[in-house]
C-alpha cells in the first residue's frame, strides 16, 4: 500500500464516520453492530474501498429518508440480514484456507 | 400472508428481476411492490440483499441518481444476462408449479 | 524473538512498520488483545509470514473500528482470544465461532435498539 492510498482511505473513512453520526441513533447502533460482525468474518469487499459498508450507509439513509424505524428496514433478524448480504463473499478466511492447501499440494 | 420466509427465499429473486423487467426501479419502491402483492414479511433489507447479489451476477443496469435530500439512489434496469436468468426463472418456476398442481390432484398408486 | 522478527521480506517490513504505528493509537485494553491475537496467530503462519497479512490487516481494523466506537474489548471479541483467532483463519471452530458471532449481534440489537423510547 503506497501513503496516498492510505491517506485518501483515511480521509474517505473520516468523511464516512461523519455520515455515520448522523444517523438517528437506533440507525447508528445497528449500523455499528453490523460492522463489527462484518469485521470479523471479514469478506474480502469490505477493504476494497468502503464498498460495502457506504453501501450499507446509503441504504440506510434511505430509510431515515422514507421515515421507516431501523428494524423495519433490517427486519429484526440482523444477522441474517448480514449473511444474506455475505452469501457468495469470499472472506480472508477462505483465502488463507486456500493459500494453506497450495502448500500442503 | 406471513411466515413464509423459508419457502419464499428461492423465489424471490426471480420476483424482484420479474418487477425490474417492467421498467426502471429502486429498491424501496420494489420492496413496495412485493408487499402490496401480499408478501407482507418482505423488509427493504431482504430486497436490498437481492439487489446488491444482482449487481454483483451483473444482471442489472445501474443509474445512480444524486438527490437534494438523501443519499444517491440506484435504479436498476434489467441487461440481456438478467433477461435470460429471468426466462430461465420462470421456466424453472412453471414446472414446479405445474408438479405440484398435479399432485395435488393426482391418485397415489401404491 | 516476537513474531514480527520472525517476518521476512523487505517490502513486508513497511507493512509491519505501519501496523505497529497504528497499535500504538489504540486504547491499553485494546493493544493487549492485539497482541494476544497475534501470538494465537502466527503458529498458522506460513514461512514469511505473508499469507496472513491479510488477516492481520482486517484485524487491525475490527479494533480500530470497535475502539472508536467506545466498545468494551470483551463485547467484541468475547471472552476466548484464542478461539476467536483461530475463527479467524478459518479453521474447523470457526463455524462455531461465526454462530457465536450471529447470536451477538441479534442480542446487542434487542438490547441496546429501542431503549431510548
Amino acid at each position: 500500500m503506497n501513503i496516498k492510498k492510505i491517506i485518501e482511505g483515511k480521509r474517505e473513512w473520516r468523511a464516512h464516520v461523519v455520515r455515520v453520526k448522523s444517523l438517528p441513533k437506533d440507525y447508528q447502533i445497528v449500523y455499528k453492530e453490523i460492522q463489527i460482525y462484518l469485521f470479523k468474518v471479514g469478506p474480502i469487499e469490505l477493504c476494497e474501498g468502503n464498498g460495502l459498508l457506504s453501501d450499507i450507509l446509503d441504504f440506510f439513509e434511505e430509510g431515515v429518508l422514507a421515515g421507516k424505524d431501523v428494524l423495519e428496514i433490517t427486519g429484526t433478524d440482523v444477522a441474517s440480514f448480514c449473511d444474506e448480504l455475505l452469501k457468495d463473499s469470499k472472506t480472508y478466511a477462505d483465502l488463507y484456507q486456500e493459500s494453506m492447501k497450495k502448500r500442503h499440494t | 400472508m406471513e411466515h413464509n420466509t423459508e419457502m419464499l427465499k428461492g423465489v424471490l429473486e426471480g420476483c424482484v428481476l420479474e418487477i425490474i423487467s417492467r421498467g426502471k426501479t429502486y429498491g424501496y419502491e420494489i420492496t413496495q411492490q412485493l408487499r402490496e402483492l401480499g408478501f407482507t414479511d418482505v423488509v427493504e433489507g431482504t430486497v436490498y440483499t437481492i439487489t446488491m447479489r444482482l449487481e454483483k451476477k451483473d444482471l442489472v443496469n445501474i443509474e445512480k441518481k444524486r438527490s437534494n435530500v438523501g443519499p444517491p439512489r440506484k435504479f436498476y434496469t434489467l441487461n440481456e444476462a438478467g433477461q435470460k436468468q429471468l426466462d430461465e426463472f420462470w421456466v424453472k418456476w412453471n414446472f414446479i408449479s405445474s408438479k405440484m398442481a398435479e399432485l395435488k390432484s393426482k391418485d397415489i398408486k401404491r | 524473538m516476537n513474531f514480527f522478527e520472525k517476518i521476512t521480506g523487505s517490502d513486508m517490513n513497511k507493512a509491519i512498520k505501519e501496523f505497529e504505528t497504528r497499535v500504538k493509537a489504540l486504547p491499553p485494553e485494546y493493544q493487549s488483545a492485539w497482541k494476544e491475537i497475534i501470538n494465537h496467530l502466527w503458529i498458522h503462519s506460513d514461512f514469511t509470514g505473508r499469507n496472513l497479512m491479510p488477516i492481520f490487516e482486517n484485524v487491525l481494523e475490527l479494533l480500530e473500528v470497535a475502539s472508536a466506537d467506545g466498545q468494551g474489548v470483551e463485547d467484541v471479541l468475547g471472552d476466548n482470544l484464542e478461539g476467536f483467532s483461530t475463527a479467524f483463519v478459518g479453521d474447523e471452530r470457526a463455524k462455531t465461532y461465526r454462530d457465536q458471532w450471529r447470536e451477538q449481534l441479534n442480542k446487542n440489537v434487542a438490547k441496546k435498539v429501542g431503549g431510548s423510547k
